[in-house]
């Protein structure tokens, strides 16, 4: 397989702009700008790109549904946010290859013809931000940035917004507020970030990785792209393994290579051959699990779907036969009850409601009305919550009542973790 | 007009409502707490879930929120399915996890619309077994009380607050379940419409620490409709009172008026009233008395001096009041005026004229919609509802131009500003006009602030303008009327009137009758003069003349509620019932009558200024007619407006139109150039100024200059000066200002009081070592 994401990759010493150049950097800038604008959107809608951030929306076709006739200023965002427990995969890219993600960003927004973009990187990652300020500066300088850059009659100014640091900013809308300087509350769901954005102007977010793809997508061809994967994937994925297995990690991989190639052949295995696997979580911290016998699933948005979870981000989450499954879903929902920007009630008051649920059962003190009342709390926060935050916070949770049931019923009758059973509090 | 179902019953509704909205129209109560009618949809909380079955659909029934689902024709809503009243159940069950279920010592309890949503849908029973989670308080100043564990996270508080009022010291901080509305640090809360927060919060977090410090249940509390007796904007409010005090003022709505909020001076000057020096008994002499033997004693004077008799009834006092002291007067052939400075007089006469011909006052809410306005003089402390109007507007797209002299808070959402001093606002009124009417006079090098001023107003579908009577003379007065007029159709215009009842003052007084009266008094033709709710000894120009004159007078009879220097003064004085203790008629800026009525009754025998003066020209033997067969023969058809109906705009002969010859005063002029600013803040006006809470956020009393004139001088912040004029001097100290024009040295009334100067007088300056 051709890897495309990591091919500039150094997380140690990451390229200036004259060793990017030359291993090929900047070069899609001449073919994007031999190119119409709508001539590019068509390319990457034909590749099928999906995006990277979690929702797998078609990133051609969310391009072209803006419209060319969005009135100006029109911008674009780079979604480097990422703060999802399990996913590490941005910062790869952030810190191995910044110009790679300025080259993508200036032939995603020429497409787009947007003349202002943010790069909106999450607040811990503020040593990669600084690199790729860096970096910003060298293509200002060498004329790839700016008015008329690179010759092509083309304007672009990009800014790097480092975030004051919650998870809740990687949502679009509630980004787009942090962006303006606002609390990052999310938006009404109309109008749309893509007629009413930044400044009530047309806004176009994408998640860094679905960029990184665009240039490579326009010097090789849709055609190409489609073939990197398998299993009726498109393209390459940046796939985040961790959890209990031998060699944690990211890997770049063909969209559509199973879950167990992925766990058993690339992250090495379970860390302790004597265990078994328990389960796990296909697409980081807010996906429904997975079981071992889901492990042939193609890890591609539809096939991952039809098992009843979803891709998100690609980060598998591997728990074994010794990981309390109620632990780790305790440890989640306290990460979104953390997390929750405040706005709206069910997810607000409804999760840490769930976690103190949850701490009891699994520190044994649960009762038997608890599973039926996590059941009753998230049937109204998955779905009456303002964002989309809420829903993605209880689906482990709710997977897990179904497919840990056994596990929860033991905790309840033993009054006990059996795991650990110094977990036990005195109530 | 379309429909929509909601559990079978129709609902209309406007293009463009939510089901929420056509709704509470409707007067059906969908279970809400983000929305609100003045902030709209938020989609926040989640109690105004309804079920929803999609008509011409294969579409199954949904639960959605009705403050964000568009009505529409043919609908089918319910409030009553189970699948709504399970999420309504739960949000109820989440907002009270952390809720410390304190009603019994709330001062919110019985009128807090948590407890009657948590009847309406909640659960009676707690599950929750966790902790709750707990906030300190905040000190947020006199006038509101913070009580943080109670908050639902609602939001209305910062969305009333910052997008609203436009305040920015009071906002949401922090995330998740920790989200803590208040302010950066502890400190009193700066906007002027802080205040409503009490009502806006749907919960017991702030409250009005007035009310607190004499509290009542709402229930026990007797209310009435009533009108602010505070500005010439004539909000309607409902006090409440119990045992005989006067507790707190709420919001009462009007639809063309105040329809959610009230200012601050509004709801917490009503503590004049309870004031411990208020007066309460009559007085002769220095020595307390009864009303029978003050009213007689005042009756004896009042015969003796017979057409030697001068009146002076008041902007403050109700028409009820001040027609029967005319009549009197009338009577007795002695002068009757209604204000205490030939100057304001004229300048409020002018400004009703005004107003009357060009017919174009509009009321706040039209205000709202307004696309720009030209602005002069300090409109958030002279009339503070039309100040948060044109917030409103300012937030829709209009272009504010602002003239002013010395600090004004509004300046802040100014598209242009410029400082002028005192004596120049006429000047630049009159460029303005050239400039608009497109004669701009040969080599008149007009400011680019003109221009701009000129070019927003023309391009304006509908521009206002508006003025301050109490710091515009008549001249200004007349220059910026004719500016309205110079657009076609003319521009809307407003003047801010100097007290609740100025328009109806300004009806009943003849132009020149405050100079001849005054004129009168110091050559010492007046042997006993009645003053009714006013304060002449307090006025900034004529105050020091009065206070002279006073010693030409033999009796000197004051009515009123409130300890004025010119009621200690009094030879016979004469408390009155306060305005919630009584019924009557104000008019307000806009000429709209509208009716009070007496919410209670203090436990001392208070009557109103109307009932006093009829009952001394009862002894007097020259019986008047009673102050409402008055009030028809001045103003033909008139009917008390009821109180609670919106009013009715007073049926009067037009005020004749002058161009101001009667005021011929010869202006002191300095020696050093100095021109005097009237600065004012939220309490200075006669009655909030014996409100202990509002009078503990007064600034300090100094001197504001700007950094130019300041500079020029050798002055910095602190320096110590002496102020002098001819007569009097005080000494202060200076504090640089930049809202404050060139040459001129703004002080607040008091120091003009004691100078015996008023706005745009001259003054000298003379810096102590
Ligand atoms: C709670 C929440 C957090 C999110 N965080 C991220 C994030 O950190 N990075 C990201 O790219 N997208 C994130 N998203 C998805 C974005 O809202 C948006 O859909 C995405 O950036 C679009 O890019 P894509 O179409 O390229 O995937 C988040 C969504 C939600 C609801
Ligand atoms: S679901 Fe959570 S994160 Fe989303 S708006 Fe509501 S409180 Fe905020
Ligand atoms: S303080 Fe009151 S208004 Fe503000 S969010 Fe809390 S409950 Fe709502
Ligand atoms: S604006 Fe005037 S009338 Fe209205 S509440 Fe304030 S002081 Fe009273
Ligand atoms: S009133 Fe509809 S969500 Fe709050």
């Amino acid at each position: 397989m051709e890897a495309i994401l990591t091919r500039h990759l150094d997380q140690d010493n990451p390229q200036n702009l004259a060793a990017y150049q030359a291993t090929g950097g900047y070069r899609s800038l001449n073919t994007a700008f031999d190119l119409k604008p709508e001539k590019i959107i068509e390319t990457v809608e034909a590749a099928n790109l999906r995006g990277r951030g979690g929702a797998g929306f078609s990133c051609g076709m969310k391009w072209r549904l803006r419209g060319a006739d969005a009135p100006s200023p029109r911008y674009l965002v780079c979604n480097l946010d990422e703060s999802e427990p399990g996913t590490f995969k941005d910062r790869y890219l952030l810190y191995g290859a910044p110009h790679a993600i300025i080259e993508s960003v200036i032939v995603s927004a020429f497409a787009l013809q947007a003349e202002r973009a943010f790069i909106f990187v999450r607040g811990e990652y503020a040593k990669g931000g600084h690199r790729l300020i860096q970096a910003i500066r060298e293509a200002e300088t060498a004329g790839l940035l700016g008015r008329n850059l690179g010759g092509s009659g083309f304007d672009l100014h990009i800014d790097v917004h480092l975030s004051g640091g919650r998870y809740i900013c990687g949502e679009e809308t509630a980004q787009i507020n942090a962006i303006e300087g606002k609390r990052p509350n999310p938006r009404p769901k109309i109008p749309r970030p893509s007629t009413h954005g930044l400044w009530g102007q047309p806004t176009t977010t994408n998640n860094v990785e679905t960029l990184v793809n665009v240039p490579h997508i326009l010097m090789n061809g849709a055609e190409w792209f489609r073939r990197l994967g398998i299993n009726g994937g498109c393209g390459t994925k940046l796939f985040c393994i961790s959890g209990k297995v031998k060699h944690p990690g990211v890997f770049e991989l063909p969209c559509g290579t199973p879950a167990r190639e992925l766990i058993y052949k690339h992250a090495g295995g379970l860390d302790n051959d004597e265990r078994t696997l328990l389960g796990f979580l296909p697409g980081g911290a807010s996906t429904p699990f997975l079981l071992p016998q889901h492990l042939d699933v193609p890890m591609d948005f539809d096939p991952v779907a039809e098992a009843g979870s979803r891709l998100g981000t690609g980060s598998l989450i591997i728990l074994d036969d010794t990981t309390c499954p109620i632990e780790t879903v305790l440890n989640l929902t306290r990460f979104f009850a953390r997390e929750s920007c405040g706005f709206c009630t069910p997810c607000r008051d409804g999760l840490p409601y769930l976690v103190q649920i949850l701490n009891a059962i699994a520190t044994g003190n649960g009762s038997a009305d608890d599973l039926a009342l996590l059941d009753e709390l998230c049937s109204t926060i998955a779905t009456q919550s303002f964002c989309a935050f809420a829903p993605g916070a209880v689906m482990p949770l709710v997977s897990s009542l179904k497919d840990f049931h056994e596990h929860y019923e033991q905790h309840i009758i033993t009054q006990r973790c059996p795991f650990d059973a110094s977990r036990k509090e005195a109530v | 007009m379309d429909t929509f179902l909601i559990d079978g019953q129709s609902v209309t509704f406007e293009p463009g409502e939510n089901i929420l909205q056509a709704a509470l129209e409707a007067d059906i109560q969908i279970p809400h707490f983000c929305y609100h009618a003045a902030l709209g949809s938020l989609g926040a909380c989640r109690l105004c879930a309804v079920e929803i079955n999609p008509k011409d659909s294969d579409k199954n029934a949904r639960v959605v929120m009705a403050c964000l689902e568009p009505a529409q024709k043919g609908l089918e809503v319910s409030l009553s399915a189970a699948a709504a009243q399970q999420v309504r159940r739960h949000v109820i069950e989440l907002l009270m996890i952390n809720h410390p279920h304190d009603c019994p010592i709330c001062d919110e309890g019985g009128e807090c619309h948590l407890q009657e949503m948590t009847v309406a849908c909640g659960p009676s029973y707690r599950r929750y077994r966790g902790n709750k989670r707990t906030f300190p308080n905040q000190d947020l100043g006199p006038l509101i009380h913070h009580e943080m564990n109670r908050c639902i996270t609602c939001y209305r508080c910062t969305r009333f607050y910052q997008d609203y009022a436009l305040g920015n010291d009071l906002g949401a901080m922090r995330l998740r379940n920790e989200v803590y509305f208040g302010r950066f640090q502890d400190g009193p809360l700066e906007n002027p419409f802080a205040g409503n927060l009490v009502e806006i919060c749907p919960t017991g977090v702030f409250t009005d620490a007035v009310f607190r410090q004499h509290f009542a249940r709402t229930w026990d509390l007797k209310t009435a409709p009533s009108i602010c007796p505070h500005c010439s904007v004539g909000c309607n409010t409902l006090p409440g009172a119990r045992d005989g005090t006067l507790r707190r003022v709420r919001n009462r709505a009007h639809q063309e008026l105040n329809r959610w909020f009230i200012c601050d001076r509004g709801r917490y000057g009503h503590q004049y009233s309870e004031h411990n020096t208020r007066p309460l008994s009559p007085r002769v002499s220095g020595i307390n008395t009864d009303y029978r033997s003050a009213l007689a004693a005042a009756a004896r004077k009042i015969q003796a001096a017979a057409e030697r008799t001068g009146g002076i009834g008041s902007v403050r006092e109700d028409l009820e009041g001040n027609v029967m002291l005319r009549s009197l007067l009338n009577d007795l052939k002695g002068i009757f005026t209604a204000f205490n400075d030939p100057e304001l007089e004229a300048a409020t006469l002018t400004a009703v004229s005004r107003m009357q011909e060009l017919d174009n006052t509009p009321h706040l809410a039209a205000l709202e919609q307004i696309d720009a306005a030209l602005i002069t003089g300090d409109l958030t402390v002279h009339a503070p509802m039309i100040d948060l109007a044109l917030r409103q507007a300012w937030r829709n797209g209009a272009k504010l131009a602002m003239l002013h002299s010395s600090v004004a808070p509004l300046t802040q959402f100014a598209s242009t500003a410029a400082t002028v001093a005192p004596r120049e606002i006429h000047d630049m009124l009159t460029q303005l006009y050239r400039q608009i009417s497109r004669q701009p006079e040969t080599n008149d090098a007009v400011t680019q602030t003109i221009k701009t001023i000129a070019a927003t107003l023309s391009q304006a579908r509908q521009p206002l303008m508006a003025g301050v009577v109490e710091t515009s003379t008549a001249q200004d007065i007349i220059a910026l009327a004719e500016l309205a007029k110079a657009f076609e159709p003319a521009a809307q215009l407003i003047y801010v009137l100097p007290g609740p009842n100025a328009y109806g003052a300004a009806l009943l007084s003849a132009a020149g009758d405050t100079v001849s009266l005054l004129k009168a008094v110091e050559r010492g033709e007046v042997q006993t003069l009645i003053v009714a709710g006013s304060d002449p000894f307090s006025e900034p120009r004529s105050g020091a003349r009065w206070r002279v004159a006073r010693q030409k007078i033999n009796t000197l009879i004051v009515l009123d509620c409130i300890a004025t220097a010119t009621a200690e003064a009094a030879d016979i004085l004469i408390p009155v019932a306060a305005w919630p203790e009584r019924s009557g008629t104000f008019v307000n800026y806009e000429g709209r009558a509208q009716g009070f009525s007496t919410v209670f009754h203090r436990p001392e025998y208070l009557p109103s200024t109307a009932d006093i003066i009829s009952e001394i020209s009862r002894l007097l033997e020259n019986q008047l007619c009673d102050a409402a067969s008055m009030l028809q023969d001045s103003f033909p058809g008139f009917q008390a407006p009821t109180p609670g109906t919106p009013g009715v705009q007073i049926s009067a002969q037009h005020l004749p139109i002058r161009n101001n010859e009667l005021m011929q005063t010869e202006p002191y002029s300095s020696d050093n150039g100095w021109q005097a600013a009237l600065t004012s803040w939220l309490g200075d006006e006669p009655l909030a100024g014996f409100s202990p809470a509002l009078t503990e956020l007064a600034p300090p009393d100094t001197a504001l200059i700007n950094p130019e004139s300041a500079a020029r001088a050798s002055l910095k912040s602190g320096s110590s000066v002496r102020l002098w004029n001819s007569v009097y001097s005080v000494e202060t100290c200076v504090q640089i200002n930049p809202s404050v024009a060139n040459e001129t040295i703004a002080i607040p009334r008091s120091m003009l009081v004691r100078l015996g100067i008023g706005h745009g007088d001259s003054l000298n300056l003379e810096q102590l070592v």
